[in-house]
């Protein structure tokens, strides 16, 4: 024992005596994973924010840069497609993670409580998110159509007249949101059931001495001690959720009229189809910015509902 | 028995003139280096596919395809292109985007790399396309020859002529033929009088809807070939226009037309779930495939419809095939002798018989149009020379988007066709005027 205090020790008088070569070798040993979180992170974005204030067109098969100044970010506010994206992104972010929590936590804690056949019911419950988007894309799109789509063909069998679930204005964003509920309530399912799995049993050992029923125990016991893992859960959900696409493009394309425009896909149109560089450069940022304001809102809303929990 | 004897040298003599006579080809096919196409999967792409497959037959020349849906095929083509060295020799460029490539000079003109390529006389120009001036930017036979026309697509009406007999009905001309005959065959939800094209998409409800537009006698704008892009789509004629789309799908067509794109179109069709529709003529093939269709043989085809006194008016969704600027000179002259093959009437009957649409009009003098399985040649032949070209300038996209959300929207119910058509012309006149076109726009509609 004392031969490794004074091992530390002489370790602790060396560091003391050349601080400099320590801090040398820091940064040293560091540079590379740096340098390459600034040639793929920073290095783009910032040639994404240069680009938003610039106009770029095409002669002679040569890109030509000019200045456009703020006149992009200008025009954001008066874009259709951009203001009903921003909207419907907004809806379809909290509606959707909003039901994929719900019936996350539900089944995480059926699991919990069955005794047999865990196994089993967690495979089934995780099998739409190890399903590729397109296909997802591909199974709604024919389960949902108006002449020969499964959902209308059981609701004739119960008499009940066929819907446009994707053609119709009134319905077409929620559709898209089911897909998406269906598509990752395993996802949280997966967080939510590590999450009670690890809780400490002697909480609710002592619950159930105090005569707790099984709401009680849900309500005082298990949703405080879940706020944690609800939290990030949602927040990385909500993140995920506002850059939706795959499924947008693959089942209504943006429409009807603007009934499911999200905001990547007017990215995408703008940039891609359109080729407005300078201009949807601008609206990426807009977008960037607008996340990591709604990121920040979520953390610091689910800090404030965990204080009041504890 | 009398032996023919050969000495040594006859041997030899022998070998060497049957090797010299297999590397002859034919004055059109020389040896080449292989080529790159990108193409999109499209109804006619199969045609394409084997009309490739002969030319490598008879020339011995390779020529791959990259195939890609509709969007993917532009996004591959401008990666191409504005990279330092091209990955893909041909591009099979489509109206809506052909101008970007002329103007932003990312095509070679076919006249700068064979300055003696000689167009077949026969080949259809569609509306000139085919040409283009850098100094004027103007599309017109006095500029270069920048492409080769691919597939001269046009939406033709496609009906029901089993129907048609059935209830003793003759052949659409007029829009009010066509709103009496699919009121007449409506029978929902076994058949629908018509099935129209009523989804946002990269170039879809917008171009459906050209043929009623151009075929009231409206437009886009004034006069594009003088350069005055001063917005008409508002006016009177325009309103009537997608008035009469929206009345069509509203009482003699499919119930979920806001979200009817091509491929669920032609599935109605070939499912004969519609009596008609307006479908580009390069899906006949698929009409009369015992695979597909169970409407073999009932399909009939006709101009798309006109307001009296008036051509028809179906809008240009042809393909065009351009050479690559950034790729090596030698694949460059590769891809003009497959120009060269391509634009023959035998390898037009070649693309014919396939299942596409053939380019030259030698073929719709052949007596094969006299075949029941060609019997779209004819209409076709009628329709070319009213084809209008809608979008001559670069910036088309920017214009498409406007028109596919406005004309969505309309159809959807979610604003009226006054709103739209208002709405529409508002914004393509500050795209125009913000690319620096003449521009201007009227009173809005009321």
């Amino acid at each position: 024992m004392n031969a490794k205090l004074d091992r530390t020790a002489a370790r602790t008088a060396d560091r003391n005596a050349s601080p400099g070569s320590d801090t040398l070798w820091k940064w040293l040993t560091f540079s590379p994973a740096f340098a390459f979180m600034l040639l793929f992170s920073a290095l783009p974005l910032i040639n994404l924010v240069a680009t938003s204030f610039q106009n770029v067109t095409w002669t002679g098969g040569q890109a030509d840069h000019s200045a456009a100044g703020l006149s992009h970010y200008l025009a954001l506010p008066a874009d259709v497609l951009f203001r009903a994206g921003l909207v419907n992104t907004i809806i379809f972010a909290f509606v959707a993670v909003g039901g994929q929590a719900v019936l996350g936590l539900a089944l995480a804690l059926f699991t919990t409580k069955v005794t047999r056949g865990r196994t089993i019911y967690r495979a089934i419950f995780i099998l739409p998110i190890l399903i590729p988007g397109i296909v997802i894309g591909a199974i709604w799109k024919l389960m949902l159509n108006f002449d020969f789509g499964l959902v209308n063909k059981l609701l004739g069998a119960i008499a009940i007249a066929p819907h446009d679930w994707l053609g119709g204005s009134d319905t077409a964003l929620l559709s898209v949101i089911a897909v998406d509920i269906w598509h990752w309530t395993p996802f949280c399912f997966l967080l939510f059931l590590a999450g009670l799995e690890s809780l400490p049993q002697d909480v609710f050992e002592a619950a159930n001495m105090d005569g707790a029923n099984a709401w009680q125990e849900f309500i005082y016991v298990t949703l405080p001690l879940m706020i944690p893992t609800i939290v990030v859960t949602c927040a990385f959900r909500l993140v995920l959720a506002f850059k939706v696409f795959d499924e947008v493009y693959l089942l209504t394309g943006g429409g009807p009229g603007t009934s499911t425009e999200v905001i990547s896909f007017t990215l995408y149109q703008r940039f891609f189809t359109e080729d407005q560089l300078g201009y949807g450069s601008a609206m990426s940022v807009a977008v960037i910015f607008i996340v990591s304001l709604l990121l920040v809102f979520a953390i610091s809303a689910g800090r404030r509902f965990e204080g009041a929990a504890k | 028995m009398n032996q023919i004897r050969i000495n040594r040298r006859q041997a030899i003599a022998g070998i060497g003139a049957t090797a010299l006579a297999s590397t002859i080809r034919p004055v059109w096919a020389q040896s080449v280096a292989p080529i790159t196409i990108v193409i999109n999967q499209s109804p006619w792409f199969d045609s394409f596919s084997k009309t490739v497959q002969a030319y490598e037959a008879e020339t011995g020349n390779k020529v791959e395809l990259d195939v890609n849906p509709f969007a993917g095929s532009l996004e591959k083509q401008r990666n191409s292109v504005r990279a330092a060295a091209g990955t893909y020799d041909i591009l099979i460029m489509n109206s809506g985007w052909f101008a970007e490539m002329y103007f932003g000079g990312f095509v070679t003109a076919i006249s700068d790399i064979d300055p003696g390529f000689q167009l077949d006389p026969d080949l259809f120009t569609l509306a000139n396309s085919i040409y283009f001036d850098p100094a004027s930017k103007t599309m017109a036979p006095s500029g270069k020859l920048m492409s080769m026309p691919i597939q001269p697509n046009l939406p033709m009406l496609y009906y029901r002529g089993d129907l048609y007999k059935e209830k003793g009905l003759k052949v659409v001309e007029t829009f009010d033929d066509l709103f009496n005959n699919a009121k007449a065959l409506n029978s929902p939800p076994d058949v629908y009088g018509i099935v129209q094209r009523g989804a946002r998409g990269a170039y879809t409800v917008s171009y459906d809807f050209f043929p009623y537009l151009f075929g009231m006698g409206g437009g886009i704008y004034k006069d594009p070939v003088a350069g005055d892009y001063s917005l008409t789509l508002n006016n009177d004629v325009g309103r009537e226009a997608l008035d009469y789309y929206i009345r069509l799908a509203k009482d003699a067509g499919h119930p979920k037309t806001a979200a009817m794109d091509q491929a669920e179109v032609i599935q109605a069709l070939v499912t004969g779930h519609a009596a008609h529709a307006s479908v580009v003529i390069a899906a006949w093939s698929q009409m009369d495939d015992p695979e597909k269709s169970i409407v073999v043989d009932k399909m009939e085809f006709a101009p798309t419809p006109h307001a009296p006194g008036l051509p028809p008016g179906p809008a240009l969704g042809h393909w065009l095939g351009g050479i690559s600027h950034n790729v090596p000179d030698e694949r460059k002259r590769a891809a003009v002798e497959f120009f060269r093959w391509f634009q023959r009437p035998e390898a037009q009957m070649v693309n014919a018989k396939a299942g596409g649409i053939p380019l030259n009009a030698a073929v719709y003098n052949d007596p094969m149009t006299e075949e029941r399985q060609f019997r779209w040649m004819k209409p076709l032949a009628a329709a070319l020379p009213h084809a209008v070209n809608p979008f001559a300038f670069p910036e088309a996209s920017e214009v498409i988007s406007v028109l596919e959300l406005g004309l969505n929207r309309s159809i959807a119910g979610e604003i009226s066709s006054v709103d739209a058509l208002n709405s529409m012309s508002d914004e393509i006149e500050a795209i125009m005027a913000k690319h620096a076109y003449k521009t201007g726009k009227g009173a809005p509609l009321g």
